[in-house]
């Protein structure tokens, strides 16, 4: 599903991803992991190319996002991304804000776009939250609209990055709640989180990175329970 | 002079205050004329302004160095030269021979303020955070979507408390008009001193209409503010 | 209703401008009464705008014209010490008013409506007036005024005449804060024709010779003005110098400094006249 051969990206001179290649396969739950400045964030924000590439190349369901041929509009609507930082629309009610692409991007009428809407809302437990705007909802709350909004373009990728880091540590839950749920729906989905609780319990694999080089991958209970490099060791020590 | 008016200048006279209103009575009419085309003249101004410095705005922000230098130097030309010497290149040398004074003075306040507009703009858009455009390109919005929706909404409630300085000096940026006799109302302001060889009667009631001019301008600019602000 | 308008108009506009006015009338009151109880003559400060040759310009940081060397004259004649300041047009008024400065020579014409505010001195210059135009506009009096765009630079003589003959404030008359942005804007089409002191528009003509201009003068429907010292309203100096004038302008003083800055004779006799 998602083919990441050979990936590297640097900022001028500093290399933050050096040669990184990994095979995600549908309906998959990859959990990447790290300490902060490992180039785990890049990596994903790779993904869909909200960050540009500077070697290799990332292939979504076959397409090479690199190739300029490709439309990047058109991949991105069945990449959804959910950012630690929300990045709701803060002149949008919750309900504009997962309206408005769905009319701009996929061009629903508006009766269509407002039902799913709802019917997103509620998935996430938001139903009566439908007419504010984002500044009276809490850190959670907003999150949870976040992946509304990114499943209203009926992606096929969820791309995770940190989402519950920026969170007061009681919304945590609610969040992950709904993630799980998604997995459980069989969403193919990257998570970039310090949350070792859900790699463990949600992830299919999970990837260990430090310093731009992807360390270490393994099935949770292998990777937690039997790490295999130095540097895995070392970082699960001091987290777990 | 009618008699309100006389009794006036009695008590001015009594306290000793030297203070001739039949200087301001006689110039009435001037100064209400010379107010109209200061609004006229501002209000072009401010129109144009906004429309060309929002296109040298964009064009500023364009990545190719070659396509932005145009619109680098355009602002600072204008904003880096006197208003006054740019009113006479207009007026003396780029407009056509015998163009209207008043069509040279909007000429020239609309090139002026586009420059200013256009940094207010960039500026405006700089401001909206990153995580915004990155948000609605994740979703699958093309640029001019992520602009129309996303950013320039934003961007445009932050651009009215600077726009509107601006507008406010460009109100009394007009008054240079005067200098090539355009007829705004510094001008009457002026015709007034050169008749009576005195400059408080004319050049404050003067300032007073520019007073109440700027005033109205910034409650109209608190007004569309709050407005915003509500939606 | 516009009556009302203009009531309420003025009441709002005299409760702003008394608090300034009044503060600005009353320090002066108190400042100016204490040096004149000495004997010896104070040093008089004079203002002007040295923006006006040959009357008075700045030449390489001085002030200097015929203005300047006649009030050298008569301040000799009259045993003043003096400094003459180059403080601009409408501060010159500004500061006679608030009587920071005792009094000012720039070239001003008197007339009844500044005899109001204003004390002068007798006649020191006559000036008559000509129109300036562009070569072939075929003007050969002031009546052809009548009609066509005119310059002039404002608060002048010029000024005067062209209202005298087309009306004050017309739209026809455009007012430059220089004669030279006058001939300017006629350069450009703006105006069709300027109508300005005889000794500025020779002065214009002599330092632009490549203009193709013309100029005429119409002594009948231009009145000749004069120039005069300004004082205060009441000053105590306007007698003592404008007697020194008269003495300067009757000694041949006058007539030397004339000569050297016109180049040619002045009429006395009109000027003395003018003085009953």
């Amino acid at each position: 599903m998602i083919s990441v051969k050979n990936l590297k990206k640097s900022f001028g001179k500093l290399e933050v991803l050096k040669d990184i290649s990994i095979d995600i396969h549908p309906q998959e739950v990859v959990v990447v992991i790290g300490p902060s400045g490992s180039g785990k964030s890049t990596f994903l924000r790779c993904l869909n190319l909200i960050e540009s590439i500077t070697e290799g190349h990332v292939y979504i369901e076959g397409v090479d996002l690199t190739d300029k041929k490709t439309d990047i509009n058109n991949i991105r609507t069945e990449v959804g991304m959910v950012f630690q930082q929300f990045n709701l629309f803060p002149h949008k009610t919750v309900l504009e804000n997962i309206v408005l692409p769905m009319m701009v991007v996929r061009k629903w009428n508006k009766a269509d776009s407002k039902e799913k809407a709802y019917a997103l809302l509620e998935k996430v437990g938001l139903s009566d939250k439908a007419d504010v705007y984002p500044d009276s909802l809490s850190g959670g709350q907003k999150q949870r609209v976040a992946i509304a909004r990114a499943l209203g373009m009926e992606p096929k990728i969820m791309l995770f990055d940190e989402p519950t880091s920026a969170l007061d540590p009681e919304m945590v839950g609610e969040v992950l709640e709904v993630m799980k749920q998604l997995a459980k729906e069989g969403m193919t989905m990257v998570v970039v989180t310090h949350e070792m609780g859900f790699a463990r319990e949600v992830g299919d694999r999970v990837v260990f990175m430090d310093e731009g080089v992807l360390v270490e991958e393994n099935e949770p209970s292998e990777l937690f329970g039997n790490p295999q490099n130095e540097r895995t060791q070392a970082f699960l020590s001091k987290i777990l | 002079m009618n008699d309100f008016i006389l009794v006036i200048q009695d008590m001015l006279d009594t306290v000793g205050i030297d203070f001739k209103l039949n200087i301001i009575v006689e110039y009435l009419p001037f100064f209400l004329r010379g107010t109209l085309i200061t609004i006229g003249v501002s209000l072009a101004g401010i129109f144009i302004g906004m429309v060309l410095g929002l296109f040298i705005g964009m064009g500023k922000m364009a990545k190719s160095w070659i396509i932005k230098l145009p619109f680098v130097w355009y602002v600072n030309f204008f904003r880096g030269t006197p208003l006054l010497v740019q009113l006479f290149i207009i007026h003396f040398a780029v407009m056509p021979s015998g163009s209207s004074t008043i069509a040279s003075l909007i000429v020239t306040l609309s090139l002026n303020s586009a420059a200013y507009v256009a940094e207010i703009f960039r500026a405006g858009i700089k401001s909206i955070d990153r995580g915004q455009a990155e948000a609605a390109h994740s979703l699958g919005m093309n640029k001019v979507q992520v602009m129309r929706y996303v950013v320039l909404p934003q961007a445009s409630k932050r651009m009215i408390p600077p726009l509107g300085n601006e507008f406010i000096v460009l109100l009394k940026d007009s008054s240079l008009g005067a200098i090539i006799a355009a007829p705004e109302l510094l001008y009457w302001g002026r015709a007034a001193t050169g008749q009576y060889y005195r400059v408080w009667e004319p050049y404050l009631t003067v300032a007073l209409i520019y007073l109440m001019l700027t005033l109205s301008l910034t409650y109209v600019l608190n007004y569309v503010e709050r407005r915003l602000d509500t939606e | 209703m516009k009556k009302n308008l203009s009531y309420i108009y003025l009441s709002i506009l005299l409760a702003g401008l008394l608090v300034l006015v009044a503060c600005g009338t009353n320090t002066d009151d108190g400042a100016s009464g204490d040096d004149t109880t000495t004997d010896e003559k104070p040093v008089l400060q004079v203002g002007t705008d040295a923006a006006f040759a040959p009357f008075e310009y700045m030449e390489t940081g001085e002030i200097v014209g015929f203005d300047v060397d006649l009030l050298a004259a008569v301040m000799e004649e009259a045993g003043y010490d003096y400094e003459l300041e180059n403080v601009g047009w409408d501060p010159l008024f500004a500061s006679l008013q608030a009587e920071d400065i005792d009094l000012g020579i720039s070239a001003i014409t008197i007339n009844d409506d500044r005899k109001e505010s204003y004390d002068f001195s007798v006649p020191y210059f006559e000036s008559t007036h000509m129109i300036v135009f562009n070569e072939g506009a075929g003007i050969t009096s002031a009546a052809d005024l009548e009609g066509i765009k005119i310059g002039v630079q404002n608060g002048t003589t010029g000024e005067d005449a062209a209202e005298k003959v087309v009306g004050e404030n017309s739209s026809n008359i455009s007012k430059y804060d220089t004669t030279a942005l006058a001939f300017v804007a006629m350069a450009n089409g703006d105006v069709e024709a300027v109508v300005t002191d005889n000794v500025v528009a020779a002065e214009y003509t002599k330092n632009n010779p490549d203009a193709n201009v013309e100029a005429i003068t119409d002594t009948e429907s231009f009145d000749s003005e004069f120039y005069g010292l300004m004082f205060p309203k009441g000053s105590e100096y306007t007698d003592d110098l404008s007697a020194a004038l008269t003495t300067v302008i009757e000694n041949g003083t006058y007539e030397e400094i004339y000569q050297e800055w016109f180049g040619k004779e002045p009429d006395v006799d009109a000027l003395l006249n003018a003085a009953e």
